[in-house]
């Protein structure tokens, strides 16, 4: 009962980044519209940023987060502006091809430049833990939920009772609409790509932390964060944290109960994101 | 005389269209095909071996990406181009493992990978874009995850198998062997091109309902497309193999396996048969050429070519051949 229950702990505790991850995701598909392929490479500028400042600069990452993520939301508007922004109309094909080639070129990027080594970034707090009768957290853990948490509760406080949030909103549903009634459409879009981004780089910090920095440490999650969007329906963000919860779990129940779990439990997504897809186009038809 | 008069402008259009398709795409083709034959025979001194292999690989990129764009002519933009490659690199390995001759042992590999494609291409019917996509992304990685999960004496796991050196490792044998295979996709492409399945490929890509409302058969016409595609793709596979003698799950079934012959396909020109080959040929070479620059990574380039020709070049290096001629959809 004990092992049930930590591994739920186990799963609840890991859906936190994929939340982040995801949510920056959706944010990108469902108010600029762009499916980003490229959202797992902003993850990994992060985690490499955090590693800088903690390897050179002897910053504790918890401290450069905010840092990072600004200067994330500053890569992505700056990705917007050169690229993105030229094929908002063009055929979606186009579109996705852009931000799979600007994955491809940013991780290679990082592998020319790093090499293809893991770092860790070593804190103070992370071989701590906290008990709970008999379970355990790890500390780095406990605080990267929390802190996800908190981002997200940020994130949905914005976009449902603010101003630039039913702007966002109001893009999403028409395009044309809100560009008629005065809602400056280029800058919201870039707005939201850069927070997207930034998003992905907080995720990218936590990551850090939790496992290490690398130039493939991205695509993993933002295929993860794939599966999740399609799980949700594209662009529904609070789908997003469901969808999130049900991947962490189901990714910790199989790692704890089969056999071999480890090696299985990257397939889980796979199985979902086919699941899902099998399935909605089925429904559709019917 | 007033049907005479109308009969010239129309003959004249015929005869300006069709060296489009045969004049304007053959005499290039034979003329790579002339050079690539007589490449292996010219006098090539001491680095001999080294830029054979550079050839041979080529041979290998172009019937990628060759492959790929058939498939893509049917509006399904793949990247499960790798699972095709690595289960014909497999397929081959473990067939010759049971004993089989290779002429026997080659066909049926690739035959295999086609049949498998038919599944997932009937898993992904319904999909479309970003879906289709991010499907047979994750088709390519379940591919791989149950090979290296699968009992070592099988599949040799995440270690990888070994394979016997195609045509005893003569290597001039092996190039005209993926050259002679890289004429079939040429064929096999121009046959495309120019029958049936041309049409029916282009109205499913230009729209899949509207195709079905007249009549195309969208369900046999996008299986066709798989099967044949991935049939080539896992015979470059089976070169792959048998060039390298080692295949191991994290090579065969790479992303990059993937990407290269998307950004090839993209670069040399959409939906023709030269564009693709000559993408393969501009790529490869500047792979080698830069390959003492860009140690690490290399898929940089790849990444960087892919987004310039989306932003400025949509139509590939024949786009700069022959402006405004085609439809520019893609």
């Amino acid at each position: 009962m004990d092992l049930f229950l930590q591994t739920l702990l186990n799963g609840l505790l890991q859906s936190g980044i994929y939340a982040l991850v995801a949510s920056g995701l959706a944010l990108a598909v469902g108010v600029v519209g762009i499916v980003n392929f490229a959202h797992g490479e902003f993850l990994m500028i992060g985690a490499f940023m955090a590693w800088a400042a903690s390897a050179f600069l002897g910053i504790d990452p918890l401290l450069s987060l905010p840092i990072v993520a600004v200067a994330v939301f500053g890569v992505g508007a700056l990705t917007y502006r050169v690229s993105i922004r030229h094929v908002l109309l063009a055929p979606e094909l186009n579109q996705m091809l852009l931000t799979f080639g600007l994955g491809i070129l940013l991780q290679n990027l990082a592998l020319m430049l790093l090499g293809g080594n893991t770092r860790t970034v070593t804190t103070p707090y992370q071989a701590s833990s906290l008990n709970i009768g008999e379970l355990s957290i790890g500390g780095p853990k406990a605080i990267a939920f929390g802190l996800a948490v908190v981002l997200l509760g940020a994130l949905y406080f914005t976009l449902y009772r603010t101003v630039l949030g039913r702007q966002m909103r109001a893009v999403a549903q028409n395009r044309r609409g809100a560009q008629l009634i005065g809602i400056p459409v280029d800058r919201v879009y870039l707005i939201a790509f850069g927070v997207s981004c930034g998003l992905a780089a907080v995720a990218g910090v936590l990551v850090s932390v939790l496992l290490f920095a690398s130039p493939t440490v991205g695509l993993v999650f933002a295929l993860k964060a794939f599966a999740i969007i399609v799980m949700a329906g594209l662009g529904n963000l609070t789908g997003v944290l469901w969808a999130s919860v049900i991947l962490g779990l189901s990714e910790a129940l199989v790692q704890t109960y089969v056999p071999g779990g480890g090696g299985w439990s990257d397939a889980v997504f796979f199985l979902m994101i086919f699941g899902t897809l099998v399935i909605r186009s089925f429904r559709q038809t019917a | 005389m007033r049907a005479d008069r109308m009969k010239t402008p129309a003959s004249k259009r015929q005869a300006a269209r069709k060296p489009d398709i045969t004049g304007m795409a053959l005499v290039p083709l034979a003329i790579f095909f002339a050079l690539a034959l007589a490449f292996p025979f010219l006098p090539l001194g001491d680095r001999g071996a080294f830029l054979l292999q550079i050839g041979f690989f080529t041979l290998v990129a172009g019937i990628m990406a060759l492959s790929w764009d058939i498939l893509a002519r049917s509006g399904q933009v793949s990247l499960a181009h790798a699972a095709f490659y690595g289960l014909g690199a497999y397929g081959y390995a473990l067939l010759l493992k049971t004993g089989l001759a290779w002429p026997l042992a080659m066909p049926l590999a690739a035959l295999g990978a086609g049949v498998i494609s038919l599944v997932l291409g009937a898993v992904t019917m319904r999909l479309s874009g970003m879906y289709f996509a991010i499907a047979t992304l994750a088709f390519t990685e379940v591919v791989r995850t149950i090979i290296q999960n699968l009992p070592e004496d099988v599949a040799g796991g995440a270690n990888g198998l070994l394979v016997p050196a195609l045509l005893g490792g003569n290597s001039r044998g092996q190039y005209l062997l993926a050259l002679l295979l890289l004429a079939l996709t040429a064929g096999v492409s121009l046959a495309v091109r120019t029958g049936r399945l041309h049409h029916a490929f282009a109205a499913i890509r230009q729209g899949e309902e509207t195709a079905r409302v007249l009549g195309v058969s969208t369900v046999r016409y996008k299986l066709a497309a798989f099967f044949i595609s991935s049939f080539l793709a896992a015979l470059a596979g089976v070169l792959y193999a048998g060039k390298t003698f080692f295949i191991s799950p994290l090579d065969t079934f790479s992303l990059a396996n993937s990407i290269a012959p998307l950004t090839t396909s993209i670069f040399g020109g959409l939906y023709t048969t030269l564009g693709p080959i000559l993408g393969a040929t501009v790529l490869r070479v500047a792979e080698e050429a830069l390959h003492n620059v860009v140690k690490n990574g290399y898929l940089v380039v790849y990444g960087l070519v892919l987004m310039l020709s989306i932003l400025w070049l949509p139509r590939g290096l024949m786009g700069l051949f022959r402006r405004g001629k085609h439809g520019g959809d893609v």
